[in-house]
């Protein structure tokens, strides 16, 4: 130092863009290594605040899996959009057959299948538990029926509403029903769920932005001598800005993966439920839980809500510290 | 390097802590600033670093004016003066080496670069062996020292310092002294706050002193070592 003129505290001369470059970067690598160091000097608290934040986010985004989920069950039934024709229960074994056939000539027909009144009773039995009850009875009450798949040109709910209507008109049905319907229902009130979750979403990402930038205040707070100090010796606020920024990242990331475990021991959880329900239903339905890339994008949603948390708080905050 | 013309500084609270000061610091002088604790010394740091605005009159500080400073400017202003303070204000947490080494990352001085500055600011202030401890286990004098690297480790123009020797013994003030005697004859100018006035008279500078916010007397040498003269 001695024998160097003084040259004031412009930047060093001989430095280049690379240089200047490679110290940014080191730079951030620091301030992200800080960012961490911050996290677990104190990994109570901050396993709690992250925890609060993957609750916050599992909330919306489970219900959103769930409601991913009824709607693959709804739109793969939609498809199959079948038609029951529940006949006059005096009506003989073999009309019941012919009439079948009939209606297997039909174009617009793919499949029919034909549920005796035997059958429709076994069914019951097995399913219903009331196998002693029902073996009291004298006669048979249940009707036998034609379960009319629709060929894929008709399937859809115009063509299949005509087509009931056709059959309605045959003498030996008594009802003709169309499964749709509560397909239909269904869809309308997942439309509504769905609404409802986004909603959710909305509030609760708002909720994670609060909590990261609370959290961050407290934590510029509790540097704040260091803050007076840095800026002292000639730090921009974007300097001091950076390593809270890192910090609010390092939350989000770390909540996102914790709100991604949470969600999949859940679905694992739910898992047998389902396929047992299912079972009941005859059919095999799982639970499909989070791919790859929704997996990426909640763990990314996660990190942008973490970042812009804590640049909502970090600047403002910042501001108001002034050495004295 | 600094000019203040008819500088006065009321604070908020209605005290005034400035009345129409104008003084001038020529390229490479060094001067202590002297008065009661409350005449208005650390206001006047304070108006030269931008700690505070004054209330009306001119900073001029290496030839910027600093009343048309804008916020966003304050950091460039500041990396241009080293600061020294009577409490060190070093951070607890990090290192010897990484609180020297502050300035440098905050200009963002290449890697390499920054450890070479660093270590030649701890070799001029006697603490190269000590970079990697932290600022706890260092004596009160050595303290003072590492923030006297932190402020020189850029080569500003100007030193200010803010009581430096105010918690040192006599011993290991006179040593900082020498130290900033050694920054003056590289050309450095400096401010230095102080109400040791038997060590100021020791050394034969320039010597303003304050008096309930006025500059009351400017001269080169402190008169005598009797204390009370100078004040009233």
């Amino acid at each position: 130092m001695s024998n160097e003129q003084p040259t004031g505290a412009s930047l060093s001369q001989g430095a280049t863009i690379g240089a200047r470059l490679n110290m940014l970067t080191h730079l951030h690598k620091l301030e992200a290594r800080r960012g961490i160091a911050e996290i677990f000097n104190n990994p109570v608290s901050n396993f709690m605040t992250i925890l609060v934040i993957a609750i916050a986010l599992a909330l919306p985004a489970g219900l959103q899996i769930l409601l991913d989920n009824s709607k693959s069950l709804s739109e793969s039934w939609d498809g199959a959009s079948r038609i029951s024709l529940y006949l006059k229960t005096d009506l003989k074994e073999n009309r019941l057959y012919s009439l079948a056939d009939e209606i297997r000539q039909q174009n617009d027909v793919a499949k029919v299948d034909v549920i005796t009144q035997k059958q429709a009773l076994d069914d019951f039995k097995q399913r219903s538990g009331f196998a002693d009850a029902l073996s009291q009875l004298d006669s048979n009450p249940l009707p036998p029926v034609l379960v009319i798949q629709p060929s894929p040109s008709h399937s859809t709910p115009q063509a299949s509403e005509l087509m009931l209507a056709e059959f309605d008109r045959i003498p030996e049905v008594d009802i003709a029903q169309l499964d749709l319907d509560w397909v239909r229902k269904l869809y309308a009130i997942i439309q509504l769920a769905e609404k409802a979750a986004s909603a959710l979403g909305i509030a609760l990402g708002l909720a994670v932005l609060l909590i990261v930038g609370n959290t961050i205040r407290l934590s510029v707070q509790n540097r704040r001598e260091e803050i007076e100090v840095v800026k002292l010796v000639g730090a921009t606020d974007g300097f001091i800005r950076r390593p809270f920024l890192y910090t609010g990242l390092w939350y989000g990331l770390f909540a996102g993966i914790t709100c991604w475990l949470i969600l999949n021991i859940s679905l694992l959880w739910l898992q047998e439920s389902v396929a047992n329900l299912a079972g009941l239903y005859q059919s095999q339905f799982s639970l499909s839980g989070l791919g790859a890339i929704q997996s990426l994008q909640l763990i990314l949603i996660s990190c942008g809500l973490g970042l812009l948390g804590s640049w909502l708080s970090v600047g403002r905050h910042i501001r108001q510290i002034e050495p004295r | 390097m600094i000019e203040f013309a008819e500088v006065s500084k009321r604070y908020p609270n209605g005290q005034e802590a400035l009345k129409r000061v104008t003084f001038e610091l020529a390229d490479g002088e060094m001067a202590f600033l002297t008065g009661h604790s409350g005449a208005g010394k650390s206001t006047l740091l304070k108006l030269i670093c931008l700690m505070e605005r004054a209330t009306s009159g001119q900073v001029v500080v290496n030839n910027k004016n600093l009343n048309r400073t804008s916020k966003r400017n304050i950091p460039s202003v500041r990396r241009n003066i080293g600061m020294i303070f009577q409490d060190h204000r070093l951070l607890f947490d990090r290192s010897v080496f990484d609180n020297v080494a502050l300035p440098l990352i905050i200009a963002g001085y290449p890697h390499r670069e920054i450890g070479r500055r660093v270590r030649a600011a701890l070799d001029k202030v006697g603490l190269l062996s000590k970079e990697k401890h932290t600022p706890i286990m260092l004596s009160g004098g050595e303290q003072q020292r590492v923030g006297i690297a932190r402020a020189v480790v850029n080569k500003p123009p100007l030193l200010l310092a803010d009581e430096p020797t105010g918690n040192l013994d006599p011993e290991l003030s006179s040593e900082i002294m020498k130290l900033f005697e050694q920054f003056n004859q590289v050309g450095v100018s400096l401010l230095i706050a102080s109400h040791d006035l038997s060590l100021i008279a020791q050394m034969h500078y320039r010597t303003l002193v304050m008096k309930e916010g006025q500059l009351v007397s400017d001269q080169i040498e402190a008169t005598t070592d009797n204390e009370a003269v100078s004040y009233e």
